[in-house]
């Protein structure tokens, strides 16, 4: 067994019409012993980027508060909110930065970037452990269950689905792809992110 | 972490931590490697490269529509074959590298220059940099064609490839390929060495990107062939609103609407 | 593959499993190679020049590693620039071969270089010198480096003579490296040569169809002469045991 499946979890992005949607599990386990079916493991950057660690739950937390110090560093020079593109950029370079000794996780982020025009563009994009960039035009996946979730999503993804239509495509195709996988589970939230809003909804899922 | 900027280099803090879970015998994870075929091909007035797009992690495909071909300077490109952080993060080094030496000589650096130093820099890393490339480019002393291989050894040669897929890349170039040929001979060879590999090798896939380098001009052509497009979904499989059964919701506006009250009368500013 | 395993990567090496050779005459030396790179049992580079240049009248043949006898032969190149521009003379060989040595000396766990070193200056003339893999230095009249040199040390053994000219040394090196590359699997290709003199480095090309060829084994196995004039002239069948 790989270090990366110690305690479970699985994350999954979609781009939608205007918007993204990002949704993972709540387990945390230890092996095949479940500990928690409330850990968090998808973060808000901000307002419009959100970002999933499945994987080492250590490197999990460890990560998210080194993010977030980079983003609140990033923040102050540039006077400025990080956007989506940049922000992968400096995801990827953490991780290689730690290319011989690194951090188990596979990063997933979703976010809505502005254009120059001032318009409002999806953007998803994940990396592997060492940070190799991975931008994709429909969905990424990582953690656990990722080879169920490529097959559910490959099926059921279709472009341009509105707000509404995407979180019932990512539930469900996050929610099956659970199903057969052990080690994640217990319970899923998902987020969907308009140029206006984020909407936050807990499914009601499988608890074994 | 005390300074704000991080020290050049690679960092092994978590080595001694990751050398512990080794030692009980957990493996260590799969990082995505570009199985790949990328070739290069030395015509009469300058160079092509080609490269396929599939990426992947072990046995799974982790990007079906991937780039290869790596900017190096204008007139200088490099496929990568390999580890994809690895291939992702030289070349982008040495990109800027050649950027700062272009500025401090005043000149159009040369490809022996891009050659020597990714040579140098996978040759200081013992082979642990797992990028296998073929740099190829235009500059003031002719085209030039390489290969540089993780360990740092290099070879020039009229018509190269590398990857997983380069043995049947190979046999594509040593039958068919010649001295002097046209640019769009040269364009097709590519792309049927490219397709050999796609076809043949179950680590290369999807589509064919190709850069045709001459000395004035350099040519990126992303999808210049996609010979595994997916047909149309023949219906949708959309799932009715309401399907996903909820248990709590929360809203985040991130519009922020703003009212302003008057309590008082109020005075009115003088603007006499 | 199912994790970044260094063993593969290390066997994943390209090497230079070669037959390399250098010999010493009157007016210069005749240094010879194989053409062939090989990848464990993918040619990578078929027409391979091993014979790299180190100054205008000292060269190197390289087996071993690609990556370390390059990476090697480049930091020479570079120092003997800096001789040759601060003394305002060029350097004599053995000046070269010791440079070499002391970097395959220092890093003997780390390379695997076996190089042969050959050149002509004007405070001895022609000279030969041999590093091989521990990093010792030897001076030879004549050596011969890699996987393939094994063949062929008795042949050598018994043909050469000193006091030669050009020719004979080039065909003496030809000839060797020829049955060499026949008997060694990691060589092959075509053999390049270079002839170094005061006047200059001359470059010698021989394709892999024009080698020199030697007994081929077809006259044991067919009918006797006396027999075989007698017959249809017919394909000789394979001796199958």
């Amino acid at each position: 067994m790989s270090i990366m499946d110690q305690n479970g979890g699985s994350v999954i992005a979609m781009v939608g019409k205007d918007c993204v949607a990002i949704a993972s599990d709540l387990r945390l386990g230890n092996e095949a012993l479940a500990v928690s079916s409330n850990f968090q493991k998808i973060f808000p950057i901000t307002d419009r980027i959100y970002l999933g660690l499945p994987g080492l739950a250590t490197d999990v937390t460890t990560l998210k508060e080194r993010f977030r110090f980079r983003v609140n560093m990033y923040t102050i020079k540039e006077e400025r909110e990080i956007e989506p593109e940049t922000f992968a950029h400096l995801v990827s370079s953490t991780l290689y930065e730690h290319r011989f000794g690194p951090y188990y996780v596979e990063p997933v982020m979703a976010g809505i970037s502005k254009t120059p025009s001032g318009g409002f563009k999806p953007f998803i994009a994940a990396t592997d452990l060492i940070g190799c960039l991975n931008y994709a035009k429909d969905f990424v996946v990582a953690g656990t269950a990722s080879s169920k979730l490529y097959g559910v999503a490959e099926g059921l993804w279709e472009p341009d689905l509105e707000p509404e239509d995407l979180f019932e495509t990512i539930s469900q195709t996050i929610m099956n792809a659970l199903d057969r996988d052990a080690y994640s589970g217990w319970g899923c939230i998902v987020h969907v992110l308009t140029k206006d809003k984020v909407i936050t909804r807990t499914l009601k899922a499988r608890m074994d | 972490m005390t300074s704000v900027f991080s020290p050049p280099g690679f960092n092994f803090s978590n080595q001694s931590r990751n050398d512990f879970i080794a030692e009980k015998g957990i493996p260590m994870p799969k990082a995505t490697s570009t199985g790949t075929t990328i070739v290069g091909c030395l015509f009469a007035d300058g160079i092509v490269l080609g490269a396929d797009t599939r990426a992947t992690e072990g046995d799974i495909v982790a990007d079906k529509n991937c780039e290869k071909i790596h900017y190096i300077t204008e007139s200088i490109r490099c496929c990568g074959a390999g580890t994809a952080a690895d291939t992702e993060f030289t070349t982008a080094l040495i990109s800027s590298n050649m950027e700062l030496h272009a500025l401090s000589t005043g000149r159009k650096p040369r490809v022996v220059t891009a050659m020597t130093m990714l040579k140098q820099m996978l040759f200081r890393h013992h082979g642990n940099i797992g990028a296998a490339l073929v740099l190829g480019g235009v500059d003031a002393t002719g085209p030039h064609l390489f290969t540089v291989a993780p360990h740092g050894s290099t070879d020039k040669l009229p018509y190269v490839t590398m990857g997983s897929g380069s043995l049947a890349a190979m046999a594509v170039f040593e039958s068919s390929w010649k001295p002097n040929m046209s640019r769009d001979d040269a364009l097709q060879l590519v792309k049927d060495a490219i397709s050999a590999g796609i076809f043949n090798d179950l680590g290369s896939g999807s589509n064919v990107d190709a850069c045709i380098i001459t000395a004035s001009h350099t040519e990126m052509l992303r999808n210049v062939e996609m010979p595994n497009q997916r047909v149309e979904k023949e219906r949708q499989y959309r799932f009715a609103r309401g399907t996903t059964a909820w248990k709590s919701e929360e809203i985040r506006k991130l519009v922020v609407s703003e009212e302003v009250i008057l309590l008082a009368g109020g005075d009115e500013m003088d603007t006499t | 593959m199912d994790r970044i395993d260094y063993q593969q990567l290390r066997s994943g090496e390209v090497n230079l499993g070669t037959s390399i050779m250098a010999v010493q005459f009157k007016d210069g030396v005749v240094i010879g190679a194989d053409s062939r790179t090989t990848t464990g049992s993918y040619i990578a580079n078929r027409v391979t020049d091993k014979l790299t240049h180190i100054h205008d009248r000292v060269y190197c043949c390289r087996s071993g590693s690609a990556a370390d006898t390059q990476a090697v032969a480049d930091i020479v190149h570079y120092n003997l620039q800096i001789f040759s521009q601060t003394n305002g003379s060029p350097p004599p060989v053995h000046t070269a071969a010791s440079l070499f040595q002391n970097i395959c000396y220092a890093n003997k766990d780390a390379l695997s270089a076996g190089i042969i070193v050959a050149g002509w200056d004007k405070e001895v003339g022609p000279s030969v010198y041999n590093i091989p893999l521990g990093g010792g230095l030897f001076r030879q009249p004549w050596a011969i480096g890699g996987s393939g040199s094994t063949y062929v040390y008795g042949y050598c053994d018994a043909t050469y003579q000193e006091g030669w000219g050009r020719d004979e040394t080039v065909n003496f090196v030809k000839n060797t490296l020829a049955l060499a590359m026949s008997r060694d699997g990691s060589s092959g290709g075509v053999i390049r040569m270079c002839v170094i003199t005061e006047a200059g480095v001359e470059r010698l090309f021989v394709p892999g169809n024009e080698l020199p060829k030697f007994w081929q084994g077809t006259e044991v196995l067919s009918l006797p002469k006396e027999k075989a004039a007698t017959l249809e002239p017919q394909v000789v069948p394979m001796a199958v045991e």
